[in-house]
């Protein structure tokens, strides 16, 4: 019994984190229809920027975690304007721009692999082996502090989608990106301002990842997958049915990985995708399925 | 009468398509209703975005009462004072009546003052008053016209642009949506519509504008251009007798 | 009052511009096909194998055989991802699958893949009917997405399952023929699939069911109200796809002598195949080929250039984005689009 609530503890924390990881994702994909294929990577990247502060400065990740944030939220930026900018102002979901997103992702991992080599690296700072102890459980401290500044980091996002004019912005125009555009809303800012946002959060993520997770450049392409059920999952563009359908699927997999092994974890949340593609596809959140 | 809005040789397209607009020019007076028809394809439609800010000019210029407003941004084009409300609705299905009209006065910074002109409008629409707590995609399809039309008049603009309004809408609906139009009109609102069915928009019209070709063909007081019989036989359906 | 002279003169006049507009707008076909080029080409490649008498052509041979497989793939994946638009990320799976059921095959019984080939095929294609049974019943973003999931659960079910190897995957053993002529039977093999998956795809893209694809992929929805049966349509494209995707893993599980699942089942694999295909022109017939014969050439510069290293995926990913941001018809549709596509390559 203590075994299990351990287990769900843990499910629990851990599904802060991938909740925070794909919720920038879905933001990105709800403003500008865009799958962003490169998310993971720039998820890795945040935990370069945190690994490498720590391992050069004894930099805390949990202090440099608004540094990655702010990193990537320069290079979401760069990124936009380079590349996105132009297919952002069709309003329309093109396969095109998702195979953008995807050669973005190979630019970011080679590049990442050619400058810091396809090692695994992760951040130590001291506490990434303690564990706190309440009663018989046992939870490690990385996971606690991973965990739980990720509930605060989705926390704060909801509350600035709720209670900021740009938020109120970005959730006209996540419903309806043309009435929006007609009501006075700048929806090309909008979508800049979205996507460096998203790429922020994944920065966050990344730091927050990197003394939980060992990580290298090409495990993006593990949470590709997994992110990416997540937001098919919860439904396209629903940060609520991201966020839930997250903490459910880690709990689920924590306690698939502890009772059957931990490869088998990360499959719970492909073969969710599937169950769900079946079942519901629109996810749990999402509108009935209508022409793009 | 000064001109409001002037259209001055504008050529405009999709993409790297062809020009649908060649070299157009249209004025539009003020207190008007002017009334646009034309074949498919005319550049109605296309007029009206290249207007509006939604479609960026290949050439020419839009001038509002002598200022130049090309190449501004829709929501800039909206501080000046034109809204435009496109064939497709453009309302949030997932908000409430009351939040659609909210998000109308988004431009507002004053929150009482946006309360008080929803207010203010639901009074005038009974209809919508009626539903102010429900979906908007939950409505009919006239009542999806009359609530796009109210919120127009939440941000009290000069000038409303009307993509093909009695598209898909029951003739006792299109009846309704025009008297809404003719209520905006009092309100001191020039109206520019841009019809298909041009026999209802020309009945309602002071100004009638002919577009085929992207040019401009024809333009007179919509009486007239209804009974001209060239118009008659090109646009709307029937062969003149006289030569 | 701005008006024209009167008179019905006038009406004919806008009658007659109108069709000159329409006539201009309509687009131009042309007729004939170069069969000449066409079998010429082939003949050459036929007799290719002949360059073992002069000297040493291994290399010749393996870049030539690699390259009719990757065209087969290619081609096999533009059915899905051009004439059907939807974009497959994790399509190895079925090269994974027709190398993995040929490769037990010729591990337990000795029968040569090549013989095998079809039937890999046939498995591949009812694994694709599946899939995309479940698969294709959502457009867009959330197909690419479970696409690429399918393949991390392949990966992570093969890496684990010790009937298949795990992840020391299979061993098959070598060819018993001399090393001359070890790679010949491999070189026919898959230039015979590349020749029947191009011409496949050339019969379905001048086919009712290819218009039947094409209309699913501009208005998925206006396509079904115009009585097209969409979801058959599509499972039958991507099992089509399959079948020749399936085939080329099996062949080249024997050529390999090995099959594992990372190199069966890496994302690169299915990278590569999209890219030749967006370079060459998505959803033209053509595309592929020139697509396939250009990357493949690009790759053999930076292993020379730079070695197998991680700059690899860094130059892929940067001829994909430029491709896609500045040529997203790829070379065969840009051309067309100009009109300045030369004949040989046109069989649109």
């Amino acid at each position: 019994m203590t075994n299990a609530i351990q287990v769900l503890i843990l499910g629990i924390l851990l599904g802060g984190v991938y909740a925070l990881m794909a919720s920038g994702l879905t933001l990105i994909f709800g403003v500008m229809r865009i799958v962003n294929l490169a998310h993971p990577i720039m998820v890795i990247w945040g935990a370069f920027v945190a690994y490498w502060l720590f391992r050069l400065y004894g930099l805390d990740p949990l202090l440099a975690m608004p540094l990655a944030a702010a990193f990537m939220f320069g290079v979401g930026i760069v990124l936009y304007k380079l590349v996105y900018a132009k297919e952002a102002a069709s309003a329309k979901y093109s396969e095109m721009t998702v195979l953008l997103t995807f050669a973005v992702a190979l630019v970011l991992d080679g590049a990442a692999s050619t400058a810091f080599s396809n090692t695994q690296r992760v951040t130590s700072p001291p506490y990434a082996t303690d564990a706190f102890i309440i009663g018989p459980i046992y939870i490690p401290t990385a996971q606690l502090y991973a965990g739980a500044v990720s509930i605060v980091l989705i926390g704060a996002l909801v509350a600035f989608l709720q209670f900021t004019r740009m938020g109120y912005a970005i959730r006209a125009t996540t419903q309806n990106r043309t009435a929006a555009g007609l009501l006075g809303v700048n929806v090309a800012f909008v979508s800049l301002i979205t996507f460096a946002i998203g790429s922020a959060l994944a920065g966050a993520s990344g730091a927050l990842v990197s003394f939980v997770f060992s990580f290298f450049p090409s495990k993006h392409w593990e949470w590709i997958a997994v992110l990416m059920s997540l937001v098919v999952l919860g439904g396209m563009g629903k940060l609520v049915g991201t966020v839930v359908g997250a903490f459910v699927l880690s709990i689920i997999a924590a306690f698939v990985g502890t009772y059957a092994g931990a490869t088998w974890s990360t499959i719970t949340f492909f073969l969710a995708l599937f169950v769900i593609l079946l079942v519901r596809p629109q996810g749990l959140f999402g509108d009935p399925i209508e022409s793009e | 009468m000064a001109e409001l809005l002037e259209v001055r040789g504008v050529t405009a397209g999709y993409g790297n398509g062809p020009s649908i607009l060649n070299a157009t020019s249209v004025t539009v007076r003020p207190g008007q209703i002017q009334c646009i028809i034309g074949p498919n394809g005319a550049g109605k439609s296309t007029l009206l975005k290249a207007i509006c800010g939604v479609l960026p000019l290949r050439e020419g210029a839009v001038m509002l009462e002598g200022e130049r407003i090309d190449g501004l941004r829709p929501d800039q084009i909206l501080r000046k004072g034109i809204c435009f409300v496109p064939q497709e609705r453009a309302l949030f299905g997932r908000m409430t009546v009351r939040e659609n009209l909210r998000m109308g006065g988004y431009i507002i910074d004053d929150k009482a003052e946006i309360e008080r002109r929803i207010d203010d409008v639901l009074v005038r629409f009974p209809i919508l008053a009626e539903r102010a707590g429900q979906l908007a995609a939950t409505l009919s399809g006239g009542q999806q016209q009359m609530l796009t039309m109210a919120r127009t008049m939440i941000v009290r603009p000069r000038i409303v642009m009307l993509d093909e309004p009695s598209l898909g809408l029951a003739p006792k609906i299109v009846e309704q949506v025009y008297e809404i139009i003719q209520m905006l009109r009092e309100e001191g609102i020039t109206i520019v519509l841009v019809e298909q069915n041009a026999l209802i928009g020309l009945r309602n019209a002071d100004w009638g504008v002919v577009l085929d070709l992207g040019k401009t063909l024809f333009e007179g007081p919509a009486g007239e251009i209804l009974a001209d019989p060239r118009i008659q036989e090109l646009y709307l359906g029937r062969k003149s007798k006289a030569a | 009052m701005t008006e024209q002279a009167s008179g019905s003169g006038e009406i004919d006049k806008v009658v007659a511009a109108r069709r000159e507009m329409n006539r201009r707008l309509a687009r131009s076909r042309r007729e004939g096909r170069s069969w000449g080029f066409a079998i010429g080409f082939l003949v050459i490649l036929a007799l290719l194998p002949l360059l073992q008498f002069t000297g040493n052509a291994n290399y010749v041979l393996h870049m030539a055989l690699y390259t009719f497989m990757y065209i087969a793939m290619t081609s096999a994946w533009n059915i899905v991802g051009g004439y059907t638009g939807y974009i497959s990320l994790g399509h190895n799976v079925f090269f994974g699958i027709g190398g993995y059921f040929s490769g037990m095959i010729l591990a337990g019984a000795g029968v040569s893949t090549i013989i095998t080939a079809p039937a890999a095929g046939l498995v591949a294609a009812a694994c694709g009917v599946l899939v995309g049974l479940i698969t294709l019943r959502v457009r867009g973003p959330s197909f690419i997405i479970s696409s690429i999931a399918l393949l991390m659960i392949m990966r992570i079910v093969f890496d684990n399952w010790d009937y298949v190897g795990g992840s020391n995957g299979l061993t098959v053993p070598l060819t018993s023929l001399d090393v001359r002529w070890a790679k010949i039977p491999y070189f026919y093999a898959f230039l015979a699939i590349a020749v029947l998956t191009v011409v496949a795809s050339y019969k379905i893209k001048h086919s009712k069911f290819g218009l039947g694809l094409r209309a699913v992929s501009q208005d998925e929805v206006k396509a079904e109200s115009a009585g097209i049966d969409t979801q058959t349509y599509k499972v039958m494209a991507f099992a089509i796809s399959a079948f020749f995707v399936g085939m080329c893993g099996a062949v080249w599980g024997e050529y390999l002598t090995y099959i594992r699942p990372n190199i069966f089942l890496i994302i690169l694999v299915a990278a590569n195949m999209v890219l030749m295909a967006i370079i060459g022109g998505k959803g033209t017939v053509t595309g592929p080929i020139v697509g396939t014969i250009l990357i493949v050439a690009f790759n053999e510069y930076m292993v020379y250039e730079f070695g197998a290293s991680a700059i690899n995926i860094l130059g892929t990913g940067v001829v994909m984005l430029v491709t896609l941001m500045f040529f997203p018809h790829g070379i065969v549709g840009t051309l067309a689009k100009k009109g300045r596509l030369p004949r040989f390559l046109d069989w649109d």
